[in-house]
């Protein structure tokens, strides 16, 4: 790929038109996915309260994923990612649509969570005594401090980039990193924050402390994996044409060594649980180690690690865009079916249950995080002219 | 008896970039190119094959790997089983960390090993080093069939690169 065609592309770049195809087959799957969780809560309530909160988190976070990749970035004074920058951008555009799917779940508390059902705090000396912090009020006030404080970075973020393309100032780069780092620091406590609160007080009784961190290598794996997807989808499309080998083997590696960090905590925390042996720690354990679910635990192993780390062990595997698909595909699934792990089994013990309320929440929350990535980048111009790093990311080479 | 090899010191990494490329489609030997640092592209432009330390980098691994699993079933399961917590003498998970520390263990110490001993880059190896090819020189290496006339083409392709001084070395280390 010849440097001329870079500088052309870089200064003739705007938005780039999303086939209307695409957006109207996701306007439909959208309101029939959503439709069918809402007749859901009607017909079969809980079903479709869990599938909201799985599926409805997996996309939140792919959204903050966005905004904490772009920090990360930012933090290290990386330079390669700033071609395809508008792709994690666009996800992060995400984030108050995710946090509206999530505050729905808001009037459902008593319904899904065991701790806020009537009556539970007389009778369950345990949660009696968690009754400080964990009430209907208190829990309602943390969730949406943390979601406008989410809102508020993403849209800040955002901001300084698109000012960019206009102002082109240096010193916009500086004011990058300094929101990023402030971002990351609040990002990291109230992550883990929103992983107990929203998934781990499911089963009250049960904790475990590096949940949140096993959560948060999950966000970064899927979400590296859904910026690979996007930027080779656009690249095909012909709307990302400086996108090169040595940026998807970037990517490839980063879904490697994040499909392995995953691994490496979600064993951390079986194996603490596992070694100490008790009872009020392997019951998590024991409800997913029976019956059908018993499955689902290897299958999310084989998805999340051992299959992507056997695929993209060899150089030439992480430089393949078909393959690079193929293995962020079961990434993607694998996420979800650990949510999935993580949000279920507590109500449902006796076995998956997957059906038309599973597959209409992911479908619905995939048409609308579509929607909301399409409208951004049909809106913004894909390369960040202004960015002072767009040089070296044109020229990145591995 | 090895034969002679043409040294062209260029100044620049575009410059040794293009030479690199000119030398090996003109059908000159290329004996190697000598830069103070590590340039991007040289590996396309010598016309390198894929380094095989991936392999020894898989194969130590998968050694690492299997040696610490097979100790601690040795150890635990055959030749002094002890009763830990009630668990299982073969308790699988329990060697998960040892066997990932192995496995990492030896997969780097042996890259980094064959890559030294491939490189003869071990004590009592005794290497002459091109005059300020460590320093802001980069240095293309050929080495010429036979023939005296092919030493000429080879330096004037270089020059015509730009090269700033060329040498004609007798011996050189592999």
């Amino acid at each position: 790929m010849s440097t001329s065609t870079h500088e052309e592309a870089a200064v003739s770049s705007s938005g780039f038109e999303v086939p209307p195809a695409v957006h109207r087959a996701a306007q439909v799957l959208a309101g029939v996915g959503l439709g069918i969780l809402v007749a859901g809560l009607a017909i079969a309530r809980e079903r479709a309260l869990t599938s909201l909160l799985t599926s409805g988190f997996y996309f939140l976070c792919l959204g903050l994923g966005g905004a904490v990749f772009l920090a990360l970035m930012y933090v290290a004074n990386a330079g390669w990612f700033t071609v395809f920058k508008r792709i994690p951008e666009a996800f992060a555009a995400y984030v108050p649509w995710g946090a509206v799917t999530i505050l729905a779940l808001l009037p459902f508390v008593s319904t899904l969570y065991p701790w806020a059902k009537p009556g539970v705090m007389e009778t369950d000396h345990l949660l009696h005594e968690k009754a400080a912090f964990l009430n209907v009020p208190f829990f309602a006030v943390r969730m949406v401090v943390m979601l406008a404080l989410w809102v508020g970075f993403t849209w800040m973020l955002r901001r300084i980039s698109l000012r960019q393309d206009v102002e082109r100032s240096p010193e916009l780069a500086g004011r990058n990193v300094t929101v990023s780092a402030v971002f990351l620091v609040l990002f990291a406590l109230t992550f883990c924050l929103a992983a107990f609160d929203w998934l781990m007080t499911l089963e009250p009784h049960w904790f475990s402390t590096i949940y949140a961190l096993y959560n948060f290598a999950g966000l970064l794996s899927s979400t590296v994996c859904a910026i690979t997807v996007a930027a080779i989808l656009l690249h095909r499309a012909g709307a990302l044409p400086q996108l090169n080998t040595s940026h998807l083997h970037d990517l490839g590696k980063l879904m490697f060594g994040f499909a392995t960090l995953w691994a490496y905590l979600w064993f951390s925390q079986f194996l603490l649980i596992w070694y100490a042996n008790i009872p009020e720690e392997t019951v998590y354990f024991v409800t997913r180690l029976h019956g059908t679910w018993a499955v689902a635990f290897y299958v999310n192993v084989a998805l999340n690690w051992a299959l992507p780390f056997v695929l993209l062990l060899p150089r030439p595997a992480k430089r393949n865009p078909s393959h690079l698909l193929r293995v962020a595909a079961i990434l993607l699934v694998g996420r979800w079916l650990d949510l999935y792990l993580m949000v279920v089994p507590g109500s449902q013990p006796d076995g998956v249950a997957l059906g038309v309320f599973e597959l209409a929440g992911f479908v619905g929350m995939a048409a609308l995080f579509t929607l909301a990535v399409t409208r951004t980048v049909r809106s913004t111009p894909m390369v960040p002219v202004g960015d002072p790093y767009l040089v070296e990311s044109l020229h990145h080479h591995t | 008896m090895s034969a002679p090899v043409l040294i062209g010191y260029f100044d620049s990494e575009a410059q040794v970039l293009n030479a690199t490329r000119a030398v090996r489609e003109a059908g000159f030997v290329l004996h190697d190119v000598y830069t103070p640092y590590a340039v991007h592209g040289l590996d396309d432009a010598m016309g390198l094959k894929p380094s095989r330390l991936t392999w020894v980098c898989f194969g130590a691994g998968l050694l690492g790997c299997t040696l610490a699993l097979s100790l601690q079933y040795y150890t635990s399961v055959v030749s002094w089983p002890l009763n830990v917590g009630g668990k299982p003498f073969n308790s699988f998970p329990a060697f998960i960390p040892v066997a990932f520390e192995l496995t990492v263990l030896f997969a780097a110490l042996s890259t980094v090993a064959a890559f030294l001993a491939r490189a003869r880059l071990f004590p009592g190896s005794r290497r002459s080093v091109l005059p300020r090819v460590t320093d802001d020189r980069f240095a293309i290496a050929v080495a010429p069939r036979e023939a005296p006339s092919e030493l000429d083409a080879a330096e004037d392709l270089m020059r015509r690169h730009g090269a700033v001084a060329t040498d004609l070395l007798e011996e050189v280390a592999s």
